[in-house]
């Protein structure tokens, strides 16, 4: 047993931040921030045991619960818990209020840009957005031009991840419009962070994220015309990675949770199979991407989706959400252009930032980023979940030269971006406090009520030291996030 | 519901209520060798539960301990404790928006422990018995908590369905192969030791003594575990309970046509109005010939009624 208490700790180990990175928690000097300070003294005053004993009841938490994700390796299936840091991330309400106005603002104009890309391409005429960006983009779906969804909503729920550079200012990494994950771990993480601190929490009335399932419940019921509709979630199934979090917010909105081969087609109907027999879905919010909706539309080989449906759709019998083909307002290519098409759309300056991006198919960006590789990241248009990118700054020249030789096959395919020092946040690591870096991803869900942002969101961590990739499927974990 | 779900709870407590009686079986089992020595007995136990036909197919497994062992923990034989809790627990991870936290919990925290790491280590390490009981804790937890915090209604009646399925299932097939002990070992007849194994391993010791004081004879058993209506895993009271869910679940999901209710009615009246003396008169095979076929056609009605209609 190790009775010292972890101020203690903190003398002989002091807190050694990154270089030239902001940190959330510690000013350059290592005094505290004032947001932290009362979370630092309940901390410094446990011994180090007793904060193992909370490392050690977060993961028994996870396990007992069954908070899992499947891992894939060696063709078997391993349960892992998305590890959890038990401090805390900290945001505070006048940044929280600007973030929340930001991403209200990117929404509702990526809404208007996807309404107008599938029907008049107004955008387009007036030569603001390349018309190449839609013709060679895998993600526009032919098959939803001249359609306008139910009250013209196109991305129900987004998650926009957000990071801070190393003076603290807040930038848009990525608009995930697609059906972006996570939310789950949001709400667990609440819940064992109530367990963890229960003689600091209530006193610091931390907005509250618990009820983002009936917000979700609400703003899917608000899309149809009838009063009770029937609304499904729809999942790959018990072995896809995100499973846990299908079940949680099926289980918390009170809806089925079906997968394909539960729903049936019939006269351009959507059923699912029940033990009374066959009752008819209004709303499905699907967790399975574009490609394996509908065998006969999209992917011929998918046993995911459901034959049809997408005829349903767009014969206004079914409502799915997200619309088929928003990954085309947030795919890599597409985001260089977001302050652009919020001026187009909106005629505002956009309140959150985006990180200065280079196309390579642009002589001078290729031969800038060439240049300044080791400053820089690249990343393919179409990649997400970390995988396929070039770190510049740790690459070996072999490694780079590789890299180069793809981009010059498809130029269009790449984009660049400095490499920015993501914020660190401090961890519980090896019994003391390191810094780690970390991204924050906010979700919003849009009805016809318009646009809400559950305040507060999912904070990812690369526990890997040095590392930026927060991704729960290379290392990453999480920590909850409190908005004061 | 939907019918995968159904499908899914079925199983679920299938699996769970097989996982208890193996145990049971074990623990006695195990008990009545310490008494007796007689390792045969692991035969008639490996025959039927784990599919295995002689315990020379398991030449590595020469003693108790080991064969237990290779009961709970072998990978590769799907009857195996392990392998019926991971089932089991792989159906409630499909259904958790349907059962309580509770229920699920416990169930996961089964699946944890049987598949720790050193589950093996410490089982070898402990007494049989304690360890066994302590794993037999997790099946009443979780029938406890089922209990205690399922909703009554479709979820709760296809779980009761696969559960008194199963149980029916088994007291069939115990008294089947133990039927064979009852007739050859005339020798046991005197040896009050191999009669409280027996019914100790059905959980029917105690109801036994109160019916039929000591005098033990094969008619009393057979009858006990067929016939008796008040002991929790006779084929009659098995069979009663199914009959009441499937009556519940029809009312449920607006049956009409009640082909399975009818048949399993069937069963409950045919085994309510027998004695042992009919089954006596026909001989204790062809009764429970005539059950196990009987509940195989149930089963199909059961999938066709509920778990994969046509449309």
């Amino acid at each position: 047993m190790d009775s010292s208490t972890f101020s203690d700790k903190l003398i002989d180990f002091p807190y050694e931040h990154y270089k030239n990175t902001w940190d959330e928690m510690f000013e350059p000097n290592n005094r505290i921030k004032p947001s932290y300070r009362f979370l630092y003294n309940f901390l410094s005053k446990q011994s180090v045991s007793e904060i193992n004993k909370l490392k050690e009841f977060s993961l028994k938490f996870f396990m007992n619960q069954g908070i899992t994700f499947n891992v894939y390796s060696d063709e078997q299936s391993i349960e892992k818990i998305f590890p959890f840091d038990i401090i805390p991330r900290i945001i505070m309400n006048k940044d929280w209020e600007i973030i929340e106005k930001g991403i209200i603002q990117r929404i509702t104009a990526l809404n208007l840009f996807l309404k107008d890309i599938y029907n008049e391409q107004f955008i387009i005429k007036d030569k603001v957005f390349p018309i190449e960006l839609v013709a060679n983009n895998p993600y526009f779906l032919n098959q939803m031009r001249g359609f306008k969804p139910p009250k013209d909503i196109y991305t129900h729920i987004s998650g926009v991840d957000i990071i801070r550079n190393n003076k603290g200012d807040f930038y848009v990494l990525e608009d995930n419009l697609r059906t972006p994950s996570g939310v789950c771990y949001m709400l667990e993480n609440r819940q064992i962070s109530r367990r963890l601190y229960p003689s600091i929490m209530p006193k610091k009335k931390i907005k509250d994220v618990s009820n983002y399932p009936q917000i979700l419940y609400q703003q899917l019921a608000s899309l149809s015309n009838k009063k009770n509709p029937t609304i499904v979630l729809l999942t790959p199934g018990l072995y896809n990675s995100a499973y846990y979090e299908h079940s949680t917010l099926a289980r918390l909105m009170g809806v089925e949770l079906v997968e394909g081969r539960d729903l049936l087609m019939d006269n351009n109907k959507v059923f699912m199979k029940t033990s009374k027999g066959l009752e008819k879905v209004d709303i499905i919010y699907r967790r399975v991407d574009d490609d394996f909706l509908d065998p006969i539309s999209f992917n011929q080989s998918s046993v995911l989706g459901v034959p049809g449906i997408l005829e349903a759709y767009k014969k206004r019998n079914v409502i799915i959400t997200n619309a088929p083909g928003t990954g085309v307002a947030d795919d890599k290519a597409s985001y260089i252009y977001v302050p652009q098409i919020i001026k187009y759309y909106l005629n505002e300056e956009p309140i959150l930032k985006n990180i200065e991006t280079y196309q390579l198919e642009n002589s001078e960006h290729f031969d800038y980023v060439k240049k300044n590789i080791t400053s820089h990241v690249i990343k393919k248009t179409d990649g997400s979940g970390g995988y396929g990118m070039l770190m510049g700054n740790s690459a070996d020249d072999i490694e780079i030269e590789k890299y180069f030789y793809k981009i010059k096959k498809n130029p269009s395919n790449f984009i660049a971006q400095p490499i920015l020092n993501l914020s660190t946040s401090p961890c519980i690591l090896n019994e003391s406090m390191e810094p780690r870096c970390v991204d924050f991803r906010p979700y919003a869900i849009y009805g016809a009520e318009g646009i809400k942002v559950c305040p507060g969101g999912l904070t990812r961590v690369a526990l890997k030291k040095n590392s930026l990739v927060v991704n729960s499927s290379q290392g990453g974990g999480s920590k909850d996030t409190w908005v004061i | 519901m939907l019918s995968r779900v159904a499908n899914n709870l079925f199983w679920m407590d299938r699996y769970m209520e097989r996982s208890y009686g193996l145990l049971n079986l074990i623990i006695t089992n195990y008990n009545s060798t310490l008494d007796s020595g007689d390792y045969s007995s692991w035969n008639g136990i490996l025959k039927t539960y784990m599919n295995i036909d002689s315990l020379e197919d398991l030449y590595e497994y020469d003693d108790a301990i080991s064969i237990i062992d290779f009961m709970l923990f072998d990978e590769l034989n799907p009857n195996t404790l392990i392998n019926i809790i991971k089932k089991s627990r792989e159906n409630a991870r499909g259904v958790q928006e349907h059962i309580s936290k509770e229920v699920w919990l416990s169930s996961n925290k089964f699946y944890l422990n049987i598949s720790d790491r050193l589950i093996r280590k410490k089982f070898r390490r402990s007494d049989p018995i304690v360890f066994l009981e302590d794993l037999l804790n997790f099946n009443l937890m979780y029938y406890s908590n089922a209990d205690l915090t399922q909703e009554r209604g479709n979820a709760f009646g296809f779980m009761n369905l696969g559960k008194y399925y199963e149980r029916t299932l088994q007291s069939v097939d115990f008294l089947s192969y133990r039927f064979n002990d009852l007739t050859k070992n005339d020798y046991a007849l005197q040896e009050s030791v191999f009669w409280k194994n027996l019914l100790l391993s059905i959980g029917g010791y105690q109801i036994y003594l109160k019916t039929y004081k000591s005098i033990f004879n094969v008619n009393n058993i057979v009858e006990l575990i067929s016939l008796n209506e008040f002991f929790p895993r006779s084929i009659k009271y098995s069979l009663r309970k199914l009959s009441v869910h499937v009556s519940l679940l029809n009312k449920y999901n607006n049956k009409i046509d009640n082909e399975l209710l009818f048949h399993v009615k069937k069963l409950d009246n045919y085994v309510g109005y027998s004695s042992i003396e009919s089954i006596n008169e026909i001989e204790l095979g062809t009764f429970l010939e005539k059950i196990k076929s009987d509940l195989n056609h149930i089963y199909s009605l059961i999938t066709k009624t509920y778990f994969s209609q046509l449309y």
